[in-house]
C-alpha cells in the first residue's frame, strides 16, 4: 500500500505543533495539525487518522476529553497523549479511555519516532483482524461461533439445519442434520457439497447457479434409508447479503417418515373403498345389461332373481356407504367427543331389544349375565352403542338357527370386561388372523348368504383402541366364536 | 365352441358372464378363489381363462396368471379390472405381462363377447 499514513496533531503550543508537524511529514506521513480540542474533536472524528497526538492540557477542551470523543467516533485510530505534566495517575486514565501510549514532554525525535511507529504496527494488526473478520461475517463462517441464543436454540431442534456458505464450505449445521445424513468427521469450513446427498446437492446447485437472487426456495422428498426407513423434506433457501448478492444456502431437513406412512394407508385405504363400492355397481349393472339385451332370451325366473340379486347387492352398497360415512364422522369425532358416564348394562340391553326382530327369526336365546355395581365408564355414548350394535350383529348373522348368544359383564379394580359369546359358524385361523382388518370378510360354504360391508370388526377395533382398551378373539370353526373386550374404568 | 373358465370371487358376476358367454355357445367352468381356480385350469385345460385382478386380497388373480404362465400354461387369459387397466399392477423389471387383455368392470356383454372371440381366434379356436 503506497498510501501515507495520516496522523493527527492536537496541542495549542505553536513551536511544539509546528516541529513535530514538520518531524513526521519528513518521514513520509500525511500530517494535520490543529490549535485546539475543538478541532480536534471535529477533525478526528470526521475522518479516520491512523495515528492522534492529543495535548493533556488545552484552554478549551482537556485533551482526555478529546481522546474519549475520538475514540467513541473513531475506535480504530490509535491515540497518544502528549503532556507535559506526567504523572501516573494521568497515564492511567489515559489507557483506560483507550490511549495507546502516553508521551511525556519534552521527547526527543527519536523517542517519538519509535513511539509512531509502534503505533502504526498496532494500527496496522487492527486493520488487518478487522479485515479478516468481516471475510469471515462474509463467508458465513462466523455464525457457528456465535454465542447468541438462537444458535442454542436451532442447535436443539430436531429438524436438520445446514448452512453452506456460496464457495460451497460448511457454515454451519447441528446435530439434527448431522444426524440425518450421517456425517461424523466434519468441521465448519470444510468444502461439504461432495459429502452430501446428490439430491441435496442438486438442490444447493440449482440456487448457486440462478441468474437472479429470487428468494425461491427449492424442496425435495428423499429416501435416506432403504424401505421407507426414514424419508425426509429437505429444503433450501438462498441467504442474500445485504446488497442482494448471494451469500449461501441454509438447507432444512424435516423428518417425514410417519408423515408418508400415513399418507400410504390413506391411498391403499381410498383403493380398497373404490374397488369395494365398484363391485356391487359392477354386478347390478352386469345384470341390467343382460336383462336390456333384446338378443338374449331369459326364462322369467331368471329375470326375477336377476332383479332380486340386484336388489340385495344395492342395499349392501348402501350399507357399505352408511359404515364408510360412520368411519368418517369417527375420525372427525376423536377431536370432539361427547364424554359422559356410561352404563353398559343400558346400552347392551337397548341394543337386545333393537334386534328383537332378527333373534326371534332365527329364534335365538339370549343369557345376560352382569355383576351388582358394574361401574360406569366416562366414554361418548354414541361410540359405545356402535361397538355393542356391531358385535351383537355379528353374533346374530353368524349365528346357526335356535343358537345361544351368551352376553357377560364384570369388573376388576382397572378393567369392564364384556364378552359376547355365539354358538355360531367359527372360524379358522386364517379367517382370525385377519378378522379386524378392513373389508376383510369370510368367504366360505358357510358365509355364503351372510351380507356385510366388512367394516364392522374394524370400526370395534377403532373404536376399542380409542380408549386403550382391548380386544381377544375365540373361535372354533363351526363351533362358535367369543370376543372379550376390556375397557380402562378410569378413561381420562 | 369353446371351454371357458371364469375365476371370481363375486358370484353375481360370474353368473352373468356365464350367461353372456353361455348364448354364444360356449361352456362355462366356474371358481370363486385363485386355489380353486388352479384346479380346474389344471384339471379341466380350458381354451380361455377369465380372471378377476382382485379376490381376497389385491392382485391375487395377477399372481395367479403368473402361476400360469410360470408353469407353461399359455392358455389366453382375459382379466376383469375394477380399477382402469395397470393401475396397482406392478411388474418387475423386464417380466412378460401375463394377462392377453383386460375387460373394466363393469363388463357389458358386447365387449365381453368381443375380447373373448378375438383371443380364441388368436389360438385357432
Amino acid at each position: 500500500m503506497n498510501e501515507k499514513y495520516k496522523i493527527l496533531i492536537v496541542d495549542d503550543e505553536k513551536g511544539l505543533r509546528i516541529g513535530t508537524q514538520r518531524l513526521l511529514e519528513d518521514e513520509g506521513y500525511d500530517v494535520v495539525a490543529v490549535d485546539c480540542g475543538e478541532d480536534g474533536i471535529r477533525a478526528g472524528t470526521e475522518q479516520d487518522f491512523d495515528i492522534a497526538i492529543i495535548d493533556l492540557k488545552m484552554p478549551d477542551y482537556d485533551g482526555l476529553e478529546v481522546l474519549k470523543r475520538i475514540k467513541n467516533s473513531r475506535p480504530n485510530t490509535i491515540c497518544f497523549i502528549a503532556t507535559a505534566f506526567a504523572s501516573y495517575d494521568t497515564a492511567i486514565q489515559s489507557t483506560r479511555l483507550g490511549a495507546f501510549g502516553y508521551i511525556p514532554k519534552p521527547f526527543t525525535p527519536e523517542e517519538f519516532l519509535y513511539q509512531i511507529e509502534q503505533g502504526i504496527n498496532q494500527r496496522n494488526l487492527i486493520l488487518e483482524s478487522e479485515r479478516l473478520k468481516k471475510e469471515r461475517e462474509e463467508n458465513l463462517l462466523e455464525l457457528a461461533s456465535e454465542k447468541s441464543r438462537l444458535n442454542a436454540i436451532i442447535k436443539s431442534i430436531s429438524d436438520g439445519v445446514l448452512v453452506i456458505n456460496k464457495n460451497g464450505e460448511l457454515a454451519y449445521y447441528n446435530y439434527a442434520a448431522l444426524k440425518f445424513l450421517d456425517l461424523h468427521e466434519i468441521k465448519i469450513g470444510d468444502k461439504i457439497l461432495p459429502l452430501l446427498n446428490k439430491n441435496i446437492t442438486e438442490l444447493v446447485e440449482k440456487i448457486f447457479s440462478s441468474e437472479t437472487i429470487l428468494l425461491k426456495s427449492y424442496a425435495t422428498q428423499i429416501e435416506l434409508k432403504p424401505n421407507n426407513e426414514l424419508i425426509v423434506e429437505a429444503a433450501a433457501t438462498p441467504i442474500p447479503h445485504p446488497d442482494g448478492s448471494l451469500a449461501g444456502v441454509v438447507i432444512v431437513l424435516s423428518n417425514i417418515t410417519e408423515f408418508k406412512k400415513i399418507e400410504l394407508i390413506k391411498s391403499q385405504f381410498v383403493s380398497m373403498v373404490a374397488h369395494e363400492l365398484k363391485a356391487p355397481l359392477a354386478a347390478v349393472q352386469g345384470y341390467l345389461n343382460i336383462l336390456a339385451d333384446e338378443k338374449i332370451n331369459l326364462p322369467k325366473e331368471k329375470r326375477q332373481d336377476y332383479l332380486t340379486r340386484s336388489i340385495v347387492r344395492l342395499k349392501s352398497l348402501s350399507d357399505l356407504v352408511n359404515d364408510l360415512l360412520d368411519i368418517s364422522r369417527m375420525e372427525l369425532k376423536t377431536k370432539h367427543r361427547e364424554i359422559e358416564d356410561i352404563n353398559i348394562n343400558e346400552i347392551i340391553k337397548n341394543t337386545l331389544q333393537l334386534f328383537e326382530i332378527e333373534l326371534k327369526k332365527k329364534e335365538i336365546q339370549v343369557e345376560f349375565k352382569t355383576e351388582e355395581n358394574i361401574p360406569t365408564i366416562k366414554a361418548d355414548y354414541n361410540e359405545i352403542q356402535r361397538l355393542i350394535t356391531n358385535l351383537i350383529s355379528n353374533a346374530i348373522k353368524y349365528n346357526k338357527e335356535k343358537g345361544k348368544i351368551i352376553i357377560n359383564v364384570s369388573s376388576s379394580t382397572n378393567y369392564l370386561q364384556i364378552k359376547i359369546a355365539d354358538t355360531g359358524i367359527g372360524m379358522k385361523p386364517e379367517e382370525k388372523a385377519k378378522l379386524f382388518n378392513e373389508f376383510f370378510r369370510a368367504k366360505n360354504e358357510k358365509t355364503r348368504g351372510i351380507s356385510g360391508t366388512g367394516l364392522g370388526l374394524s370400526i370395534v377395533k377403532k373404536i376399542i383402541d380409542s380408549y386403550y382398551g382391548k380386544i381377544d378373539v375365540d373361535s372354533e370353526f363351526d363351533k362358535g366364536t367369543t370376543f372379550t373386550i376390556n375397557l380402562p374404568i378410569n378413561i381420562k | 365352441m369353446a371351454l371357458i373358465a371364469i375365476i371370481d370371487d363375486d358370484p353375481d358376476i360370474i353368473d352373468a358372464s356365464s350367461l353372456v358367454l353361455k348364448s354364444k355357445g360356449h361352456s362355462i367352468i366356474s371358481a370363486s378363489n385363485p386355489d380353486d381356480g388352479y384346479k380346474i385350469v389344471k384339471e379341466q385345460k380350458p381354451d380361455l381363462i377369465i380372471l378377476d385382478v382382485m379376490m381376497d386380497e389385491p392382485d391375487d388373480g395377477f399372481y395367479l396368471a403368473q402361476k400360469f404362465r410360470k408353469e407353461g400354461i399359455n392358455t389366453p387369459i382375459l382379466m376383469y379390472t375394477s380399477v382402469s387397466k395397470a393401475t396397482g399392477l406392478e411388474f418387475e423389471k423386464n417380466e412378460m405381462v401375463p394377462v392377453d387383455d383386460f375387460v373394466e368392470k363393469p363388463i357389458s356383454p358386447d365387449e365381453l363377447i368381443q375380447k373373448v372371440e378375438n383371443l380364441l381366434k388368436k389360438e385357432g379356436k
